[in-house]
């Protein structure tokens, strides 16, 4: 009696999940599969790529078998080797990391079994990569803000989790360019851990600090992005900073089309879904593909984001 | 043994001071070989500060003890445990999911390279339980085993220590009266090989009958120490307290009123079977028998901590159905059970807030509690039952065994029940609070209540009771009047 | 009782006093009314878990499920909020229902499975992460309505609304724990169980509602989040329940139950507010902030314990 409902959750539960393998089993038999692995279903630029992935597919007539890493490099592995057991014809990866993802590359490869990988970079190369170039977007960034500046003035930067290859190559374009500008100088960076909430509290607490020596935010991802426009808004202050961050969601469009986000960096969810598909679909079938399919950034400013608009 | 030299410990003007408080001041004590040595005194006398200092847990302020002669310089655990002191505690510690022998060579395992020797091992405790007539498989866990059985483990423990010196804190507490002999059997044997035994028991009646002198302390102070048979049970009493008890139980004569509680048929398996029996207003009911005879069983049966399989209970010509103690506390019975600890104080919570707990709804409007009208309850209730406290607001975890006691006997009595069930009330407790506890039950019956009372003490029962219900092995073997019973009746029906 | 509380409770304020000092001597900025108001709203969301789980960490258990619950709220007020759609009542009701709800779930399974609290607790986690997902398609959930995000934005007589819900929930809670019935038995649940049930109380009424307390406080912070990021994460609040165990933990409350109170929990909400915030004024990595948390945890229960030591 007293398991009776515990038993009858799982019940339910392991009924569901039967159900849902039968029904990828059935159209298994001449259609090329691809085994694909993401970083986290929880981030709506991830989201992106992965709708526009099944939507190629299905044009493409391939099927996909689509599970979440949950920004787990182990659970990564994890599921590459088991992608390697099921036989999948190709394996597509949107690493987790840069270093801790590297063996899931390695025993595809060691496995005979083809890898993509989408979106980032691991250390060992795949077979082939699509993606962009997230050192091009920190640069991007940055220039935006010294040209806003006309190259002067005080700015902070908001970054994400420490450690990761996103945040990284971010941080790094950024400083790039604030090498070439003396007098742009950064006077304080610090993590939000790319969540809105978390930049909102830690732009507040910088204002109190710096308050108007601001003149510019550049945060490595949008949610921080529009968590900082909100402090700034907040504070009366948003006239006098800039505000510029990365990829481009549906949130940061609107806000960009509203003139409280100055600019976003546009990172092709779409065409890097799509190319990471037609490139596994390309190397099953044994025909040509590209060895580094790079997608450009594109910066979106109020006069550019129309189209962008759903 | 009146040598000085004879003496295996030697204790000289110790001293001993918590915050400004002498807890133990110019202490003598001397043990010979092959004896058995009690120490008395109430609650807060001393005793367990000089155990502690005794087993090297504690550095006294000042004073010396000689082991053998020779004066002890470090006074800390491991000095005394080598020089073979043990202690049997109150509280058993052992290792449940380990097995009986490995609890014994817990520490010391006998070693094979790397690996346990677990049939050495096994081996040596079976002698040392049969050295012990324990009757026992020292592969089973210690889970599974009674405390009786535990506690002669404990002993059988320190005996393989090599111990020259036991201290035996209230051995007895959780034995049977037979399992109480089988140890006494024991201590004799020790005795026979020049083992020191440090004896420290409430139960005044297993001190005559097995200590050879008795220390005693009051306060802290050292009062005095004496041959067993220069003293009797009042003098030891008086020392003890340092008044004069008379009469322990103080029984009156009682005209029974009405039936309050009828209990018809009432069995659960594996425990007791067809129990019938009734409790009248104005009487005192005990309840005789072994342990695990049934007693505490039906007693959690009728409070409703326990399902029963069938029989009837009636309240007052009403019959009623008990399902948890909420509902027997509503209709008016009261239980104050034999393991304090567990089911009958919450410690963190004061001694006003503890009395107040079962009748809480008596003392609120709504939601909110009525704090002046519970404080005022609750310390009519204290100040009636004499607790002695700092302050009422303490933690009932800081008070006296005898005071906690006294503070759930307190939140029974506060709800106003027609019946109220105490089981082994006097448990661990010093003779002051005692009898005090006795004065308590005969108020309680001579107003009106009805009492069951539960004991292993047959001294307590027989000058408690005006019946008396006896139990063995889960039935009832007999109802004995006040008149007819005597102790060799009742042990007569507990072994039935 | 309360005379050692209030002793160990003017510790930690003494504790407190000395971090704000230090902090205050090293940037003037610190100790001004506008910094002071955002440390508050800041630390608010935080305080509602914690309040909440403070019921439930005094009666013994643990509720691992708030992130999660904040999140599920989050998402399903946002959906019913969107401009010209319903009345801002309805996100805010439903909102709280859907967080009661799974506080009273938690509370259901425990008393009834008598499986610990940490294992329910960590399912439900597990299950609300998906159920925010599946309701937001994995996407948050924005374009809320104006009325909507006054909750977590807007002020009254120029104080944040946030900070007004603190300090009601605040009392409501401190009554509850300290002058009612319900207070009274969750001390004694937590104290020793059986001697509770001993005493006649209901001990499975009392978790269930503990538990149901929790979640409806996680739901209110949910819905309070959502709000003042104008947005329903389903990502939102991971991790949360640990920060709100945090602050029970550093304010005195024994996670084995039967000792704490409301005001300690309110102290350690600040002191962690009052830290992020100065090491951010002080621009410190976040590498050395994580560090200098967890060893204000520690000193917090170390200092707790030697507490305990001198009192017994």
């Amino acid at each position: 009696m007293k398991y009776s409902y515990l038993i009858l959750i799982i019940l339910v539960a392991l009924f569901a999940g039967c159900n849902q393998s039968t029904n990828s089993e059935k159209s298994k038999a001449n259609k090329i599969v691809i085994g694909i692995s993401m970083l986290s279903m929880q981030n709506e630029f991830i989201v992106n790529i992965n709708d526009e992935m099944q939507k190629k597919a299905q044009e493409l007539g391939a099927e996909l078998i689509i599970v979440d890493a949950e920004r787990s490099p182990l659970k990564q592995i994890e599921q590459i080797e088991s992608f390697i057991a099921q036989k999948v014809d190709v394996i597509i990866l949107n690493p987790c990391e840069y270093e801790a993802s590297s063996p899931a590359v390695t025993k595809a490869l060691a496995a005979g079994i083809p890898i993509v990988n989408v979106n980032s970079a691991t250390k060992i190369a795949p077979t082939a990569f699509v993606g962009s170039n997230d050192l091009e977007s920190g640069r991007i960034a940055m220039r935006f803000i010294a040209d806003q500046l006309g190259g002067k003035g005080n700015v902070v930067m908001i970054q994400g989790l420490n450690g990761q290859a996103a945040q990284i190559q971010r941080e790094l374009g950024a400083k790039e360019i604030l090498k070439e500008y003396p007098e742009l100088k950064l006077i304080a960076q610090q993590t939000a851990e790319w969540d809105r909430s978390k930049s909102m509290d830690l732009m507040q607490n910088w204002i109190q600090s710096y308050g108007a020596k601001i003149n510019a935010v550049f945060a490595h991802n949008d949610e921080m992005g529009l968590g900082a426009v909100k402090a700034l808004q907040d504070a009366g202050m948003k006239d006098k900073v800039i505000v510029v961050s990365i990829d481009a969601i549906a949130d940061a469009l609107q806000a960009v089309k509203k003139g409280h986000l100055d600019a976003t960096v546009f990172q092709d969810a779409r065409k890097q879904g799509a190319g990471a598909i037609e490139t596994a679909v390309k190397i099953a079938q044994g025909k040509q593909f590209e060895k580094e399919l790079l997608i450009p950034f594109k910066l979106l400013t109020k006069e550019d984001v129309d189209s962008y608009l759903k | 043994m009146s040598q000085a030299a004879e003496q295996i410990i030697h204790v000289n003007g110790l001293n001993k001071s918590f915050l400004g408080i002498k807890a133990l001041d110019n202490i003598q004590f001397d043990l010979y070989p092959g004896e058995v040595h009690a120490l008395m005194g109430e609650n807060g006398a001393g005793k367990s500060t000089f155990m502690k200092i005794l087993m090297g847990l504690m550095v006294p302020d000042s004073g010396t003890i000689n082991f053998n002669g020779e004066l002890i310089e470090n006074m800390d655990v491991h000095t005394m445990l080598q020089k073979g002191i043990s202690m049997i505690h109150q509280e058993i510690l052992m290792v449940p999911e380990l097995t009986v022998a490995q609890n014994i060579f817990l520490g010391r395992e006998i070693k094979q390279g790397y690996w346990v020797n677990e049939q050495q091992i096994n081996q040596r405790s079976q002698d040392l339980l049969n050295l012990i007539g324990l009757d026992l498989d020292v592969r089973t866990k210690a889970k599974n085993l009674s405390i009786a059985e535990l506690q002669l483990i404990e002993i059988a423990k320190a005996i393989s220590n090599h111990a020259k010196v036991i201290i035996m804190d209230e051995p007895t507490s959780a034995l049977s009266d037979k399992e109480s002999a089988m140890l006494f059997e024991i201590i004799k044997d020790l005795k026979s090989k020049g083992v020191a035994i440090i004896y420290i028991s409430h139960k005044l009646e297993e001190i005559f009958q097995i200590a050879d002198r008795i220390t005693v302390l009051r306060d802290g102070k050292f009062i005095i120490t004496k041959n067993t048979n220069e003293l009797n049970k009042n003098s030891l009493i008086s020392l003890m307290v340092g008044r004069e008890i008379k009469n322990l139980f103080s029984a009156d004569s009682r005209v029974p009123g009405e039936v309050i509680l009828k209990v018809q048929g009432l069995a659960k398996k594996g425990k007791f079977s067809d129990i019938n029996f009734e409790v009248h207003a104005r009487e005192v009911l005990g309840i005789a028998g072994l342990m695990g005879a049934g007693r505490t069983e039906i007693a959690r049966a009728i409070f409703g901590l326990d399902k029963t399989d069938s029989g009837e209970i009636i309240l007052k010509g009403k019959k009623i159905e008990i399902r948890t103690p909420k509902d027997a506390i509503e209709i008016g019975i009261g239980y104050v059970s034999e393991d304090r600890k567990s089911l009958g104080f919450i410690p963190e919570l004061s001694v006003i807030e503890n009395i107040s707990l079962s009748s809480l709804r008596n003392y609120s409007k709504g939601w909110f509690i009525q704090t002046k009208n519970e404080t005022k309850a609750s310390s009519q209730m204290a100040g009636d039952l004499k607790i002695k406290a700092a302050s009422l607001k303490q933690k009932v975890i800081n008070l006296s065994g005898g005071n906690q006691q006294k503070v759930v006997i307190a939140k029974v009595l506060l709800a106003s029940p027609s019946l109220i069930i105490l089981d082994e009330p006097t448990r661990g407790i010093d003779i002051g609070a005692k009898h005090e506890i006795y004065k308590l039950i005969n108020q309680l019956a001579n107003n009106g209540l009805a009492v069951i009372i539960i004991s292993s003490e047959l001294p307590e029962i027989l000058g408690m009771s005006d019946r008396i219900l006896v139990l063995s092995k889960g039935k009832q073997t007999a109802i004995l009047t006040k008149q007819e019973a005597t102790q060799e009746k009742i042990m007569h029906y507990a072994v039935h | 009782m309360q005379y050692i509380n209030s002793i160990r409770q003017y510790g930690l304020f003494i504790v407190f006093g000395i971090i704000c000092l230090l902090i205050s001597l090293i940037t003037p900025q610190f100790l001004t009314v506008s910094n002071w108001t955002i440390i508050v709203t800041q630390v608010s969301i935080n305080a509602l878990l914690a309040f909440g789980v403070t019921f439930v960490i005094i009666t013994g258990g643990i509720d691992l499920s708030l992130g999660s619950i904040v999140a599920v709220t989050g998402v399903t007020s946002a959906m019913l909020a969107h401009p010209d759609t319903y009345p801002v009542l309805l996100p805010i009701f439903m909102g709280l229902l859907a967080g009661l709800l799974m506080g009273a779930f938690n509370g259901f399974i425990i008393t009834k499975s008598k499986i610990a609290p940490f294992i329910v607790t960590l399912g439900t986690m597990t299950i609300g992460r998906g159920l925010a997902l599946i309701l937001s398609d994995g996407r948050p959930v924005s374009n809320l309505s104006d009325s909507f995000n006054y909750l977590g934005s807007g002020t009254v007589l120029g104080i944040p609304v946030l900070i007004l819900i603190f300090i009601l929930v605040f009392a409501l809670c401190s009554i509850i724990l300290n002058k009612t019935i319900l207070g009274r038995y969750i001390y004694a649940v937590g104290g020793n169980e059986q001697a509770a049930r001993a005493s006649g109380i209901n001990i499975d009424r009392v978790k269930l509602a503990v538990y149901s307390i929790s979640g409806l406080l996680a739901g209110l912070a949910g819905i309070l989040l959502a709000s003042r990021i104008n947005t329903g994460q389903p990502n939102a609040g991971a991790g949360f329940e640990l920060d709100a165990i945090a602050a029970v933990v550093i304010g005195g409350t024994s996670t084995s139950g039967g000792r704490g109170s409301m005001a300690g929990t309110l102290i350690g909400v600040l002191l962690i507010g009052v830290i992020n915030n100065g090491l951010d004024l002080l621009n410190v990595t976040s590498y050395y902030q994580q560090v200098v948390m967890g060893i204000i945890i520690i000193g917090a229960v170390v200092l707790d314990s030697l507490n305990q030591k001198s009192n017994s």
